[in-house]
């Protein structure tokens, strides 16, 4: 049976243009692009799942095909669904059974962080990484921190957010909890600037990095339980993340993709940006000192999907003597773990290299962008540093 | 959100005022959803092509300046003779700073040939259909070799060649067919067959296979000194890529719009969208505008599908959605409508009427000229009928004219998105 909602392919005009966009069809011919792999190839998929085809595995999910379609198709959500659904795929992949469990990983890692920070430097390990997981040699890994920041928020910070009349959720996401704590504190310091305190609810992997590897199934049991913890959260407290993939994954995909009923959270969750610019144009604006820095912005491509963008810049227009340079909207390539792998390195590559060339010619001080896969992408490919928009508020802050 | 100026439509028209607004120093952004239509245009600008017989017009201004005169409810009349002289030169300087030349035949109308070999008047276009050298090769009266990649199915030069031997310019001229075949290229197991215009014009940036096409050129087109290849000589670096390909030929390469994507025009849209976040503009994709409370007589905000809880507002608005192709339009078997605002719209209330038997008829379509029905400032009506001040309209999505039957669908959306920009700057000094 089809499902009704299911069949926006229909409005497909086969015009072509989400395949001029697609980041991996401009880098490789291997991808015979959205259009096809999408829309076209769906009204065969139905009839018969025989005739799925396995290019569908270069689609990084990016979502600049759904941006570009003048008609509203939901391009890449079909080829999400076709490839877990009909594709199929080895149970057997250690690699990305380990990519995908952030928490898992992530809080063994932040237990040993000293020796797994040390260890991911080796070039023994590197090859054996290489050679065993198929993850790419000259892939560099973020480091991990000592602790979780859910554990370091509870002992040292929620004892001083309870002054606060006015409070937020914080969801922090699994790249400041173990590997980004400096992010976490600077989100709850632009809050406290703000009057707003802070406090964290129970939380697990938004489920990105799970559909993308498709284990649909653990995605959905995440969301489920990230739904029923935020949920749980006073009514009337706004909920805000600072990643700005979970925050499309908690607003969109939980409903649109995992098919949960994420209707209470929707409404009250945001991306941060977009929550400190309602409160900037209301008049709650913190004093800030003027930076004298030059930037570059990179607007991330799931953020672009949302719509988000408009409220990263306003804000970064509002911080004082911030020299903004808007980079025209390219992908970075890394897409969350597709280009931690072998198969993907070179096409990841070469998608990041007119945005790192983009960067080099604006020759900034530093890059801005709201998420942490493109950070690490760009920080690894150019010499320059990478910044979260809130660390950037934090850094013009007045200090009392 | 509080903008200057927000552009509903990030097409040509949008694009045009967006650039204009962000140069004066307004904040400006511009929410499109999806992309626009440049993306299906022959890349050549029109400004006025046809008489009110239907004869080609020689002289666009002249045909402006009468339709100014005499049709009060044409955009042009109410944009005014001399802003549509400025907003064109404004357009070829804007393109021009971001790197694509745009030429006109010394403020004539010039010809250019479609993907079925028709001859089209147009006012601008890139130096690889319209440039001083091009006429000169035109008018030399040499053999015309009309060429194809082996393997591209969106375009048919045998087609080409045989509508151009039915225009009395081309009846006398030798003309000969030719291919070239595709170098090696890549490890891919993709078909030929299944390679789309971009493909092709990707293979060309990389620049790597030049040489090798140009000899395949050069054998088959023998002693013809003007080559035509459908149009995908490379989207960025196209200038180069065609300066190359002539030396290295000794031939005039000309260049035939294909089927959707076209390549002409994604490079305006590209130059365009350079130009607009070039000045500070911001340019949010993939977002659409839903409605907005204009009861008042000024449009108060606009809900988006994104913004939820919180609309986006500005001080002024302008509506450049397009027509019905690109979603400015809708239609119901009752009536037509303008579906974010409700806007009053031009058109009749009998759907027998809307469009004609016959498809190609010389009179055209009537739903053609169907739009937005705007004041002299290009301000709306609201559908409580009352005027709507702090929005103006631009671009496909007005009525009063046909873009196809007048042919200046390019110049109605140059010269009112510009029209548009100058009396929002104009209230602002206010």
């Amino acid at each position: 049976m089809i499902k009704l909602e299911n069949i926006s392919f229909d409005h497909c005009i086969k015009c072509t243009v989400c395949t001029i966009y697609c980041p991996v069809s401009q880098a490789t011919h291997l991808f015979p692009g959205p259009k096809q792999s999408g829309p076209d190839s769906e009204r065969l998929r139905i009839k018969n799942p025989e005739l799925v085809d396995a290019s569908l595995k270069y689609c990084t999910n990016c979502k600049r095909c759904e941006i570009a379609c003048p008609s509203d198709v939901k391009i890449a959500e079909i080829i999400q669904n076709a490839k877990w659904n009909y594709l199929k795929i080895n149970w057997f992949r250690p690699r990305d059974w380990f990519m995908s469990r952030t928490d898992f990983v992530g809080s063994i890692a932040t237990r040993m962080s000293f020796i797994t920070n040390f260890v991911l430097k080796l070039r023994a390990v590197r090859v054996l990484m290489y050679l065993l997981l198929r993850i790419p040699y000259r892939r560099t890994f973020p480091s991990y921190e000592s602790s979780a920041f859910e554990n370091v928020f509870r002992k040292e910070i929620a004892p001083t957010q309870k002054d606060y009349e006015k409070r937020v959720v914080y969801f922090h996401g699994c790249f400041v909890n173990y590997n980004n704590h400096a992010l976490g504190k600077d989100f709850v310091k632009v809050m406290n600037a703000m009057n707003y305190g802070v406090e964290i609810m129970k939380e697990k992997c938004c489920g990105v990095p799970l559909i993308a590897n498709g284990y649909l199934e653990k995605a959905k049991k995440n969301a489920a339980y990230n739904i029923n913890s935020l949920q749980s959260a006073e009514e009337g407290k706004r909920i805000v993340a600072t990643s700005s993939s979970c925050a499309f994954a908690l607003k969109y995909e939980y409903s649109s993709f995992l098919e949960l009923d994420n209707s209470k959270i929707i409404e009250r969750t945001d991306y941060a940006t977009r929550f400190i610019s309602e409160e900037f144009l209301s008049g709650n604006m913190p004093k800030m000192k003027r930076l004298g820095i030059r930037a570059a912005y990179h607007s991330p491509c799931h953020l672009e999907r949302m719509g988000g963008v408009m409220h990263t810049l306003n804000v970064l227009k509002m911080i004082p003597g911030l020299d903004l340079v808007v980079l025209n909207s390219e992908c970075c390539g890394i897409a969350g773990t597709y280009g931690f792998k072998n198969e993907n390195y070179e096409i990841s590559q070469a998608v990041g290299s007119r945005l790192f060339d983009m960067i080099h010619s604006a020759d900034p001080e530093f890059v801005i962008t709201d998420c942490e896969t493109c950070k690490m992408q760009i920080e690894m490919n150019t010499n320059y540093k990478v910044l979260h928009p809130v660390t950037v508020i934090a850094m013009a802050l007045k200090e009392k | 959100m509080k903008y200057d100026v927000l552009i509903i439509g990030g097409g040509l028209a949008g694009l045009t005022c967006g650039i204009r607004c962000a140069e004066k120093g307004l904040r400006t952004a511009i929410i499109s959803g999806g992309m626009n239509s440049l993306h299906f245009s022959s890349g050549s600008i029109d400004l006025a092509g046809y008489d009110e017989d239907g004869e080609v017009v020689k002289k666009p201004f002249d045909q402006v300046k009468k339709i100014c005169r005499t049709r009060m409810d044409h955009p042009y009349a109410k944009a005014g003779l001399p802003v549509i002289k400025k907003s064109m030169d404004f357009f070829i300087d804007k393109t021009s700073s971001a790197g694509l030349t745009l030429n006109h035949n010394a403020d004539m109308n010039h010809f250019h040939i479609t993907g079925l070999g028709m001859l089209k008047p147009a006012y601008l276009s890139q130096e690889s259909v319209f440039s001083p050298r091009g006429l000169e090769v035109v008018n030399s009266r040499e053999k015309i070799a009309v060429m194809n990649f082996k393997g591209f199915r969106d375009y048919y030069p045998e087609q080409t060649a045989a509508y151009l031997k039915k225009n009395r310019i081309f009846a006398d001229r030798e003309i000969v067919l030719g291919e070239v075949s595709l170098p090696w290229y890549m490890n891919t197991q993709k078909n030929l067959n299944e390679f789309r215009s971009t493909d092709l014009a990707r293979i060309f940036e990389t620049e790597k296979y030049l040489p090798r096409i140009a000899e395949e050129i050069r054998r088959a087109a023998g002693d013809a000194t003007t080559v035509s290849l459908p149009a995908f000589l490379g989207i960025n670096n196209y200038r180069a890529i065609r300066k190359r390909l002539e030396e290295m030929t000794g031939k005039f390469i000309y260049e035939i719009p294909t089927l959707p994507p076209s390549i002409l025009g994604l490079r305006i849209d590209h130059a365009l969208k350079d130009s607009f976040i070039g000045h500070g503009g911001e340019f949010i994709a993939g977002e659409r505008a839903e409605s907005g409370p204009s009861d008042s007589g000024m449009l108060e905000y606009i809900n988006t599908r994104n913004t939820g809880r919180e609309p986006v507002s500005a001080k002024f608005y302008v509506l450049a959605t397009g027509s019905f192709f690109s979603g400015g339009l809708t239609s119901d078997s009752q009536k037509i409508m303008e579906p974010v605002f409700n806007f009053k719209v031009n058109a009749d209330g009998k759907r027998s009427k809307w469009y004609s038997w016959f498809f190609f008829d010389a009179k055209s379509h009537p739903f053609l000229s169907y739009g937005v029905e705007t004041d002299k400032n290009f301000n709306p009506v609201n559908d409580r009928g009352r005027t709507v001040e702090n929005v103006f309209c631009a671009g496909a999505v007005l009525s009063g004219y046909d873009p196809v039957r007048e042919g200046c669908g390019g110049g109605v959306a140059i010269s009112s998105g510009f029209a548009c920009a100058e009396k929002i700057t104009g209230e602002l000094k206010k």
